[in-house]
C-alpha cells in the first residue's frame, strides 16, 4: 500500500511543522483557540490540495516540455496567491462569518511554507499525480493535527505556572519541542 | 546619516525579525542543524531581501497599491530563483544540503513583511540599510541557535571538531525537537537582553 | 475598465521582465549545474575504485530484479590494465523521497563501496547515512554506507542483524540497505555472465570462490 505509506509518513513520521518546522508562523500565531486552529487546518488543507492539482500539470504539461522549469518558483507561488485570492471571493460572498473570524490569517495562507513545499516536493519527489495529492492531503491534514494540539496545550497552559522568563513565545516552543518528541515515537509505524 | 545607521541597528536587537518579530521561523529551525547550513540561509535570504528591497523601492512609485501583493511577489521569486541557480551551480553541496529550503526564501515572512512595510514606502537608501540590519539580525540569530545544536549534538563546528574526542555528542540537539528547544531558549534570552538594554536606557535619561 | 487593464499591463511588464532575467540567469547556470552532477559522479566512482581510469558504460545490460529500484547507469570500472569492478547508480525510495546511491561491487563479488549520491531523509536522522562524520561504529570510525565496504554478496544484509542501522532511522537503514543489495546483486549477476577476470585466477561460477582473491575489502 504505497499510498498508505505516503499518507502516514507525511501526517505523522514526518510531522510538517513538528518534524520538519514548516508553517510556524501560523503555527505559533493562530493556536490561540482550538476552534480557530481547526478552521484555519482546513483552508490550508483545501488550498494545499487545490494547489497541487493544479501546479502538477502545469509542472509536467507546460513547464518541463518548453524547457522552462526555472521559473517554477514564479509560477508556483503566483499560482497559490491567486488560488488564496479565489478562496477570499468566495468565503466573503459565500460565508461572510468565516471570512470575518479568519481575518489578516487568510491572505496570510499564501506565505504558508508548508504549502509550497508541498508543491516543490511533489516535483522533486518525481512523484505521480495521484502520489502527489495524497502526500498534499497527509502533509496538510498533519499540520492540522500540530495546530490543534498546540492550541489544547495553549489552553491548559493559560492556567499553568510559567516561569517568567519562559512567558509568552519561549513556553510555546519548549511545550513544542515536547510534542515533536512524542512524535519521533511514531517513526516505528512504518516497516 | 545618523538615522541610517538607527535603521540598520533596528533589525539586530530591538526588531530582530526571528526573536522579537517572530517572522521567518520555518527556515530559521529547519536550517540550524549545523553552522555552514545556517550562514549559507543567512547569506542567502540577506540577499534576497536586500535586492527586494531595493527593487521595490526603487519602482515604488511605479507599482499600483491594488496589485501590489503579485508584483512583490514577482521581484521576490525572481531574486530567490537567481540565488537557487547559482547556489545549484557553484554550490551544490550547500544546495542539495538545504534542499527546499532555497526555494522557500520566497514566502519567508521576513522578505514580504519588510518589503511592505518599509521598502514600499522609503527611498533606496533606507532600504538598503533596512534590509542589511535585518539581514544581519537574521544571521547572528541562525549562526548561533546552529553553533549551539551543533557543538552539544556533535561536538563540531562547520564540521570541524570542537569538543574534545571524549565529548558524547548529545543527539537531541541536533533533531527536530533540540531545535525547538534552543530557539525557545534563545528567545527567552533576548527578551531578557531587551529588558536589559531598556532598562539601561532608562537609567541613563 | 480602463483601471483593470492599465494594472494587468503593469503586472505583464514586471512578470515579462522577471521572467526575462531569470531566463539570462539560468542561461549562465546551466552548464555549470550540469557539470556539477557529472563532477559528483566521477568523484564518488574514484571514491569506491580509487585505481579506476576508464569507466565503460554498461548500463544496458545490467538489469534490476526488483522493480521499486532504478538503476540510471551502470559502468565497467578498470584500471589502465585490468578491469576492477562494476559500478551502479541506483535510486529507490526512502523515506523523505528518492535516494540515489552508487555501489561498486569487485570482482571477487564483493562490495568495494557504497556512496550516498542523493538523500532527501531527515536532518539528524536519516540523513546521517551522508554524513562524512556520522559512524554506526564510533570505535572504528565506520559510516553507514563504509559498513558495506569488503561484504560479499553472499552475505546477509538484514538491517539490525548484519547491518547497523542508523539510530531512530530504521526505514532510512532498511531502503538503502535494499538498494544496495539489489544493486549488488545485479552488478555480480552481470560479472558472473561475462567474461571480465583480472587476469589472474579465472573465477567460474560458484560462489565460494570469492575468497581465492587477495584484493578483499576493507
Amino acid at each position: 500500500m504505497d499510498m498508505m505509506k505516503i499518507f502516514l509518513v507525511a501526517l505523522l513520521v514526518n510531522n510538517v511543522v513538528l518534524m520538519r518546522f514548516l508553517a510556524l508562523c501560523s503555527y505559533v500565531g493562530m493556536t490561540n483557540d482550538v476552534g480557530q486552529s481547526v478552521g484555519m487546518g482546513f483552508a490550508v488543507t483545501f488550498v494545499t490540495v487545490l494547489a497541487t492539482a493544479a501546479t502538477w500539470p502545469l509542472y509536467h504539461f507546460v513547464l518541463l516540455p518548453l524547457n522552462l522549469t526555472f521559473l517554477k518558483i514564479l509560477v508556483f507561488i503566483l499560482v497559490i496567491a491567486s488560488l488564496v485570492q479565489l478562496v477570499e471571493f468566495y468565503l466573503k460572498k459565500n460565508i461572510p462569518g468565516l471570512y470575518a473570524a479568519m481575518g489578516i490569517y487568510l491572505p496570510l495562507i499564501t506565505t504558508n511554507c508548508a504549502i509550497l513545499a508541498v508543491t516543490f516536493e511533489n516535483i522533486d519527489n518525481h512523484y505521480s499525480f495521484i502520489q502527489s495529492i495524497v502526500y498534499a492531503i497527509g502533509v496538510s491534514l498533519g499540520y492540522l493535527l500540530a495546530m490543534v494540539l498546540l492550541a489544547g496545550v495553549r489552553d491548559r497552559m493559560k492556567t499553568s505556572p510559567v516561569p517568567k522568563f519562559l512567558q509568552g513565545t519561549p513556553i510555546l516552543f519548549i511545550a513544542s519541542s515536547l510534542l515533536g518528541v512524542a512524535f519521533m515515537g511514531f517513526s516505528g509505524l512504518i516497516k | 546619516m545618523k538615522n541610517l545607521w538607527k535603521i540598520f541597528k533596528q533589525g539586530i536587537i530591538y526588531e530582530n525579525p526571528l526573536l522579537m518579530l517572530m517572522i521567518g521561523l520555518c527556515s530559521a529551525l529547519a536550517v540550524t542543524s549545523n553552522v555552514s547550513n545556517g550562514i549559507g540561509m543567512g547569506l542567502a535570504m540577506t540577499f534576497v531581501l536586500l535586492f527586494s528591497e531595493i527593487f521595490i523601492s526603487l519602482f515604488r512609485k511605479a507599482i499600483p497599491s491594488s496589485a501590489r501583493m503579485p508584483i512583490f511577489i514577482i521581484i521576490i521569486a525572481a531574486f530567490t530563483t537567481m540565488v537557487d541557480l547559482v547556489m545549484k551551480a557553484y554550490f551544490p553541496a550547500l544546495s542539495k544540503s538545504m534542499g527546499v529550503f532555497i526555494p522557500l526564501i520566497v514566502v519567508n515572512c521576513i522578505i514580504m513583511g519588510r518589503v511592505e512595510a518599509f521598502a514600499s514606502k522609503q527611498k533606496v537608501l533606507p532600504a538598503i540599510f533596512d534590509s542589511l540590519g535585518m539581514g544581519l539580525g537574521y544571521t547572528w540569530v541562525l549562526i548561533g541557535i546552529a553553533a549551539f545544536r551543533e557543538i552539544l549534538g556533535n561536538g563540531t563546528i562547520a564540521g570541524m571538531q570542537v569538543m574534545p574526542q571524549s565529548y558524547q555528542p548529545i543527539l537531541f540537539f541536533i533533531l527536530p525537537p533540540g531545535g525547538f528547544l534552543v530557539f525557545g531558549l534563545f528567545i527567552s534570552l533576548n527578551i531578557w537582553l531587551k529588558k536589559r538594554m531598556q532598562n539601561s536606557a532608562k537609567e541613563r535619561a | 475598465m480602463k483601471n483593470i487593464v492599465k494594472l494587468g499591463l503593469i503586472l505583464a511588464i514586471f512578470a515579462v521582465g522577471a521572467c526575462a532575467s531569470l531566463a539570462v540567469v539560468y542561461s549562465i547556470t546551466k552548464p555549470q549545474i550540469e557539470a556539477q552532477d557529472q563532477i559528483a559522479l566521477t568523484a564518488s566512482l574514484k571514491e569506491v575504485f580509487p585505481d579506476g581510469e576508464i569507466f565503460e558504460d554498461i548500463s544496458s545490460s545490467v538489469v534490476s530484479s526488483d522493480s521499486e529500484i532504478i538503476f540510471q547507469n551502470a559502468m565497467l570500472v578498470k584500471s589502465a590494465e585490468v578491469p576492477l569492478g562494476v559500478a551502479i547508480k541506483a535510486s529507490g525510495a526512502s523515506y523523505g523521497g528518492k535516494a540515489t546511491l552508487l555501489v561498486g561491487v569487485r570482482l571477487n563479488r564483493s562490495i568495494a563501496g557504497v556512496r550516498v549520491l542523493e538523500l532527501n531523509d531527515t536532518a539528524g536522522l536519516g540523513a546521517n547515512a551522508k554524513n562524512e562524520g556520522y559512524f554506526v561504529k564510533k570505535a572504528e570510525k565506520v559510516t553507514f554506507p563504509g559498513q558495506f565496504a569488503g561484504k560479499f554478496i553472499t552475505d546477509a544484509f538484514e538491517v539490525k542483524k548484519d547491518v547497523i542501522a542508523i539510530t531512530a532511522s530504521t526505514i532510512t537503514s532498511k531502503s538503502l540497505t535494499r538498494i544496495i543489495k539489489s544493486a549488488a546483486e545485479s552488478a555480480a549477476l552481470w560479472l558472473e555472465n561475462s567474461t571480465v577476470t583480472d587476469g589472474s585466477e579465472a573465477d567460474q561460477g560458484a560462489q565460494q570462490s570469492s575468497v581465492t582473491e587477495t584484493t578483499g575489502g576493507k
